[in-house]
């Protein structure tokens, strides 16, 4: 699991890469909140290069989409790929999460 | 010699404390069981009060003096680790949730059936010796793979032990726990004239994770009780299990119902992967998705149903992830059109070959490769 990320004005986008899984999602949780900034008003979490994530790795997505949601913060994950897509669709957190094909549209609510 | 199982029965009703007695001999002389008697809740608290060596209690609702649910809100006082079963009239959903969320165990309806009385004491008693375990493991601060190695236990014991028996279907279940991860189950159970088939995986795994796994089972087989409408059933637990979720556990499961005189399956999914159906013909399809949020998360979750009907021959293969998900030593995923070609062309003989093909299938296809989930399958078929 790899993170980069790139800050323009008050809009995060964190890049997020490999696998999440029940042995790293504590892990992935604590990394991607360490990137956040108090000024950031909109986060974005780009999934593009992420190959897997298990339902471990969905539910700390949601404690992060909460914590900022308790902020009056937005969050969004962008660029689904179709597996990764699937998990979100049958779970059914593409109900819970807001989804966007990319960046740009997320950014663009 | 092993110390005999101290049970509390409480019920106002007279020919209860005979009826047990007489059903439950075997147990009894075998030094399984004994059983106390009280006629309400403010006895069963005194005996309970003078006897720290009950273990579980079997409580009737409606009794004077203090009924079961006050009861049951005042157990924790008296033994928190106390495990109690409720007898409530059949359908009594109202009953049924409330003694739920104030932390009844499991229930059984009246009249009693007592294969299934028999079975939910053992279940219970199981349960509580693993419940101690963990108690006295996390007092000396033992390591997490123990605690782990409990949680798998705790999951061990909530499945149900033998399926139903029938000339109008054949029901197998199995689940093959990860090492560390996992939180998969799978039940099934009468409801007068149908069948109540689950299989469910909770995201977490641990202590934590096990006891909102009881929380959802227990749920969901007192919701399948009171509502007959599976999305009716999911809506219900999933308003129970948000309530009070603040670390965002969530199950996702399917919940079928099976008529066995028509042949039809009802069923609801709540953020679960969908059922696949093995026409006797061997035609291998994935039935519908249904609308719906995994449980325990957003309120007042709409879910949606369908139903299809078993044809002489056809069968419903129910499963988790892990099914799809097992991985070999390249990384690549079993996927649904492996578990597709465990049955095209090749219609099971029976719902235990299914059951035994998918689980033959996995292991087969992951070798050596570690298994990082666990892996639940539960297979229905109209012979």
């Amino acid at each position: 699991m790899e993170f980069s990320h790139d800050r323009s004005g008050d809009t995060l986008v964190v890049n997020a890469s490999g696998r999440v899984d029940g042995s790293n999602a504590s892990d992935f949780l604590e990394s991607l909140q360490g990137l956040f900034d108090p000024g950031d008003q909109q986060i974005i979490l780009d999934l593009g290069g992420l190959e897997y994530i298990s339902s471990a790795g969905l539910r700390v997505l949601l404690m992060a989409a909460q914590n900022l949601d308790k902020q009056n913060k937005s969050f969004s994950i962008c660029s689904l790929t179709e597996s990764v897509g699937d998990v979100f669709r049958i779970s059914g957190f593409d109900q819970i999460i807001s989804v966007f094909p990319s960046v740009e549209a997320a950014k663009q609510g | 010699m092993t110390q005999a199982y101290r049970i509390l029965v409480v019920d106002d009703e007279p020919d209860l404390e005979p009826l047990i007695l007489q059903r439950m001999r075997r147990q009894i002389r075998s030094n399984q069981y004994e059983f106390v008697f009280a006629q309400n809740g403010v006895e069963a608290l005194e005996k309970l009060s003078a006897d720290p060596t009950i273990d579980m209690g079997l409580s009737d609702i409606n009794m004077p003096k203090m009924d079961g649910l006050t009861l049951l809100q005042q157990l924790p006082d008296v033994d928190p680790n106390l495990r109690a079963v409720i007898i409530s009239a059949y359908g009594d959903m109202d009953n049924i949730r409330t003694a739920m969320n104030r932390g009844a165990f499991d229930f059984v309806t009246k009249p009693i059936d007592f294969d299934d009385l028999k079975i939910t004491i053992t279940r219970t008693l199981e349960h509580l010796a693993e419940w101690r375990e963990a108690l006295s493991s996390r007092d000396q601060l033992v390591a997490l793979q123990n605690e782990l190695s409990i949680a798998s236990q705790l999951q061990q014991s909530i499945l149900p032990k033998k399926p139903p028996v029938s000339n109008q279907f054949e029901v197998s279940a199995n689940m093959e726990p990860a090492r560390n991860v996992g939180g998969d189950f799978y039940d099934y159970f009468n409801l007068e004239d149908q069948i109540g088939l689950v299989v469910a995986d909770v995201s977490d795994k641990g202590i934590p994770a096990s006891m909102f796994m009881m929380s959802s089972r227990t749920a969901l087989k007192g919701a399948a009780i009171g509502v007959r409408e599976p999305h009716m059933v999911l809506s219900e637990i999933n308003n129970q299990l948000q309530q009070d979720n603040p670390t965002f556990m969530f199950v996702t499961l399917i919940y079928a119902l099976f008529n066995p005189d028509s042949g039809s399956l009802t069923y609801s999914i709540a953020g679960h992967d969908p059922p696949m159906l093995v026409s006797a013909d061997g035609a291998v399809t994935e039935l519908p998705l249904t609308k719906g949020v995994a449980l325990g998360i957003a309120p007042d979750v709409v879910y949606t149903q369908e139903s299809v009907t078993l044809a002489p021959g056809d069968t419903v293969v129910l499963y988790t992830d892990g099914v799809t998900e097992a991985m070999n030593a390249d990384n690549q995923q079993f996927g649904l059109e492996r578990l597709t070609e465990v049955f095209e062309g090749k219609p099971p003989e029976n719902a235990q070959a299914a059951n035994e093909a998918v689980f033959a299938h996995v292991r087969n296809f992951a070798g050596d490769a570690p298994q990082s989930d666990d892996i639940t399958c539960l297979t229905l078929r109209r012979p």
